[in-house]
């Protein structure tokens, strides 16, 4: 009588072993905490365990819009020092049948974002083998940035261009003017009795006496 | 009544006996009038002697400094490699950089006018090096277009060769990204959108052709007004990328694991320098990084006065150039140290974790200390599964990383990128570090288009039908038109044409043919007393040796070297990049491309004999002239060249003749010989100019004075009060003359 009672209690937990270890519908999973998380990373224990499962449990009842799922559906096996393990979630109408692997996958996709957060770890600390990830979508501009610094570049250096070129060309129509005209005052030079070159050169000039006595005067 | 108003002519001599002049004025005085006859240089030069030497520092510290230098030094025993290089650029580099500013000085034209003033025949030596220019222009200024392309996508928050981008069902990365790395991706796909071989040709590549676009127009924008443009530019591109370097030196040795590299790089390892190659390289090294037999140097030269001390310049742009190189290679190697620490310890990481997922160990068990131990432990206890890994488990080790050496593009725009990507900050780092690449690309493309915009603007053909910024214009946009094609699918493949042959072989053969024309063909007499005219003192005996002597043999050995290479290297090949396997393969060229590279080589060499059997035929016999020294130099058209001769007429206050005035240019320089005594009463010799022009002034019938004033230096030979169909009077005699040295 007490082997019956004893067997009773203790074969739910064994055929759930059974079911978890030997079914093709279970999932490894591979939490590396102490990689992501450094010195503030927790302990892995029975209620992170715990939170595991009833993440899990909830990832279910949202993909399939269940409201019966509930914590003891999901069956974990395969404990490791790794912090990896085995799981299998079981129907909630029938504690014996397994929900096909491709359901569950779903569910894990679906809500990935949701479990990784609720361990701290992300795609790559926390792992389901078998489920690849999904990347974030990469962001798509409506100009692209490099565009943006393009034309504000090309545009700076055009002005450049054009300006320098306008004062090429006015300086050339300032000479033309200038060439045409009486040149009386050029380029500031200062009228003055005789001493201009002073203003043009560095130094005083010397008067020349070699030339200075030959025939002062012309004839006209 | 009016008075009768009659035109005379003055005519005037005037010459300069002044070392350093860059005008000549003479000054009339008139009762009434004063006429003032100036005349300046006609071509254009320099600000300061310190554009100059900084536009040479520019143009010499380029790209090769940051990305060949750090390449041989690793190759060739790190520290040890400085013995070979130092001694090269004392042996070559500083005396051929030195007789190519002396020419280029003492001819005052670019590289066609200063050869074919040299010798008639040896005009095809400037054309070879306005050829070996024009291509080395078409394909670096692509690199500069990547440089932008790098630059502009810095931008962004992420850096986009940080990460791979994912795939269409957001499963993983992108298959040629997982195989190669995140950086080679970006680089051979995003950016150069390149084939599997040179034959397929795609389209053009938009962005990179926008960012060519971008690169001339800059160009264009620095070097549009010749020297005086390219004089302000050159302040900023020679200085800023030495500030950036000191930035990234300080960034660099900071970074974990830098120490790794540098100390690599400098522990020596002297057997290398029993290996030839190790001297080979350094020689090739020096005379490509100094950017000599372009003909750049020369056409930077040409705008400086007479008697700038470029030996000086020479010594001191040669020792920043090696200096810099040095100085990169030591920032490049703490980048080489982290990034090869990063990889280190990223491996043992893989390694760990493989270990902890097969064995399902705990996360504390393995470190990264105790990998070693743990392999060896688990290979004893648990045989098969460890067998069953074993295939994946990578040799980590830090040597196999360093010594994985990389040059070229691949290291400044591949290695460099993997680096900066790991770096905290990444955007700022990668926008200086562009910023710098571009910098030192640009300066040395100023070198380049100027060799070639300068023997232009001296052909009188061209500069007196378009303007000089239309020629230049029409420069840079014929070289942006050619260079569209680097731009394509297959343009890289091409690039690498351009880079390997383009101005390799061609450039030895020129500067051998310049040192031997110069000391034996010009006379190294002559060529001393030139530079005793320039700088006032003869090249001492370190000089003469090493043109003479020393440099056309290293010339002619690495000549022969690169000849001989090439014919044993059998058919050339070039590294073509497979998508699916994620790196570089070997492949040969076809028989289209080796053909090209044979053009390439030819027509840059067979300039020189070309233009001389040229010249042998078209020859006219010598006409014979009283100044038989003066016609050997043709350069004395340079006078005529130099000096515009501007005519001012002033009026006096209190006067009111009428006065025109008929401004025109002086036709007729020559240049003779002129003796006589220096302000140190010693006697002294030396070539002159003499220009004579003419003023027509109409005069009242009122006496007026003259008198004669004229700038230190200058000396006039009289004015001539002529009434009209007089000839000038002679020159007058010597007693009579007096005249100053300037110091």
């Amino acid at each position: 009588m007490l082997a019956g009672v004893l067997l009773l209690i203790f074969l739910p937990p064994l055929v759930a072993k059974d079911l978890c270890k030997d079914s093709q519908d279970g999932f490894k999973v591979r939490l590396s905490i102490k990689t992501a998380l450094g010195d503030e990373a927790y302990e892995w224990n029975e209620s992170e365990m715990f939170l595991f499962r009833s993440t899990l449990a909830y990832a279910m009842r949202k993909q399939s819009n269940q409201d019966t799922y509930n914590i003891t559906n999901i069956l974990v096996c395969n404990d490791t020092q790794r912090v990896s393990f085995v799981f299998v979630v079981t129907s909630p109408n029938d504690p014996d049948q397994l929900i096909p692997k491709e359901q569950v996958e779903r569910a894990v996709r679906q809500n990935k974002h949701r479990i990784n957060n609720a361990f701290l770890l992300s795609d790559m600390t926390l792992e389901f083998m078998g489920i690849p990830p999904t990347l974030a979508t990469p962001i798509t501009y409506d100009t692209e940035p490099w565009l943006i610094v393009f034309g504000v570049v090309i545009g700076a250096v055009a002005v450049g261009i054009v300006a320098l070129l306008m004062s090429t060309v006015s300086r050339k129509r300032r000479a033309k003017e200038k060439a045409a005209g009486l040149s009386e005052v050029d380029e500031g030079i200062v009228k003055e009795n005789g001493t201009t070159l002073s203003s043009l050169g560095r130094k005083e000039g010397v008067y020349n006496q070699a030339f200075s006595n030959d025939d002062r005067f012309t004839e006209l | 009544m009016s008075e009768p108003v009659r035109t005379f002519t003055v005519i005037y001599h005037i010459f300069t006996v002044g070392r350093q002049t860059d005008r000549l004025s003479l000054q009339i005085e008139l009762k009434d009038i004063t006429i003032i006859i100036m005349s300046k240089e006609a071509r254009p030069s320099w600000d300061s002697p310190m554009q100059f030497v900084l536009a040479c520092v520019s143009y010499a510290v380029g790209l090769g400094n940051v990305w060949r230098f750090p390449y041989l030094c690793q190759m060739h025993g790190g520290g040890g490699f400085l013995i070979p290089y130092l001694l090269m650029l004392f042996l070559e580099g500083i005396p051929l950089f030195c007789m190519e500013l002396a020419i280029g000085q003492k001819m005052r034209l670019g590289s066609i006018g200063a050869w074919t003033a040299i010798s008639p025949y040896l005009g095809g030596l400037g054309i070879a090096s306005v050829v070996t220019s024009m291509y080395l222009c078409l394909y670096y200024n692509v690199i500069n277009a990547w440089s932008f392309w790098y630059l502009f996508h810095s931008f962004q928050s992420v850096l986009p060769w940080a990460e791979c981008p994912v795939n269409a069902n957001r499963t993983g990365y992108l298959e040629e990204c997982e195989v190669a790395s995140s950086t080679q991706y970006f680089f051979y796909r995003e950016t150069l959108n390149i084939s599997s071989s040179i034959d397929e040709n795609g389209g053009l590549h938009m962005g990179q052709a926008l960012c060519l676009l971008l690169a001339w127009i800059i160009v264009y924008l620095f070097i549009v007004r010749g020297v005086k443009s390219t004089g302000m530019v050159v302040y900023f591109t020679a200085t800023f990328p030495y500030v950036v370097l000191i930035i990234y030196l300080i960034r660099g040795v900071t970074l974990h694991g830098a120490w790794n590299g540098v100390k690599y790089m400098f522990t020596p390892k002297l057997e290398q320098l029993a290996n030839p190659q190790t001297w080979i390289n350094a020689a090739t090294q020096i005379f490509f990084s100094l950017g000599l037999g372009f003909g750049s140097l020369i056409a930077f030269a040409s705008y400086n006065h007479h008697n700038n001390n470029f030996e000086k310049q020479a010594v001191v742009v040669s020792l920043i150039n090696s200096c810099t190189s040095v100085f990169a290679s030591i920032v490049t190697f703490s980048i080489y140290g982290f990034k090869a620490t990063f990889n280190y310890e990223s491996c043992l990481e893989r390694i760990r974790l493989l270990l902890l997922n097969t064995f399902n160990l705990s996360e504390e068990s393995i470190s990264a200390e105790n990998i070693t131990t743990w392999i060896h432990h688990l290979n004893i206890t648990h045989p098969e599964r460890f067998a069953a890994i074993a295939s994946k488990i990578e040799l980590c080790s830090l040597e196999a990383e360093l010594d994985t050496a990389v040059e070229g593009t691949g290291l400044a725009f591949i290695v460099y990128s993997e680096a900066i990507k790991n770096m905290p900050l990444s955007q700022l780092w990668s926008v200086l570090y562009f910023v710098m690449l571009l910098l030192l690309g640009m300066g040395s493309m100023l070198g380049n288009v100027t060799a070639i915009i300068t023997p232009l603007a001296d052909i009188k053909l061209l500069s007196r039908s378009l303007s000089s910024e239309s020629i230049n214009g029409l420069v840079c946009l014929l070289c942006l038109l050619l260079g569209f094609g680097f731009t394509s699918r297959s343009g890289n493949y091409w690039f690498t044409i351009f880079n390997e042959y383009a101005a390799t072989l061609s450039l030895l053969f020129i500067v051998f043919i310049e040192v031997i024309s110069v000391c034996y063909i010009y006379g190294l007499r002559r060529f001393e007393k030139d530079i005793e005219d320039m700088l006032g003192h003869r090249p001492n005996w370190y000089w003469k040796v090493m043109w003479a002597v020393v440099s056309p043999l290293l010339l002619f050995s690495l000549f022969i070297f690169y000849i001989i290479n090439y014919i044993q290297g059998g058919t050339p090949t070039y590294q073509a990049w497979d998508k699916d396997l994620g790196r570089s393969v070997v492949k040969e060229y076809p028989v289209y491309g080796q053909v090209f590279i044979a053009l390439l080589l030819l027509s840059a060499l067979s300039c020189v004999p070309l233009a001389a059997l040229h010249s042998v035929f078209r020859r006219k016999p010598l006409r014979r002239h009283r100044h038989t020294e003066t016609d050997q130099h043709k350069h004395h058209d340079n006078f005529n060249n130099n000096y515009r001769h501007y005519f001012y007429i002033l009026r006096k206050q209190d006067s009111d003749s009428e006065v025109t005035a008929d401004t025109q240019t002086s036709r007729a320089c020559d240049s003779t010989r002129k003796h006589g005594m220096n302000h140190e009463d010693r006697a002294e010799s030396l070539m002159v100019p003499i220009c004579t022009a003419s003023v027509k002034l109409p005069v009242s019938p009122w006496n007026y004075g003259m008198s004669v004033r004229y700038d230190p230096g200058v000396e006039s030979s009289g004015v001539s009060r002529l009434a009209p169909g007089l000839h000038p009077p002679p020159l007058p005699p010597a007693a009579r003359r007096q005249y100053r040295l300037q110091a």
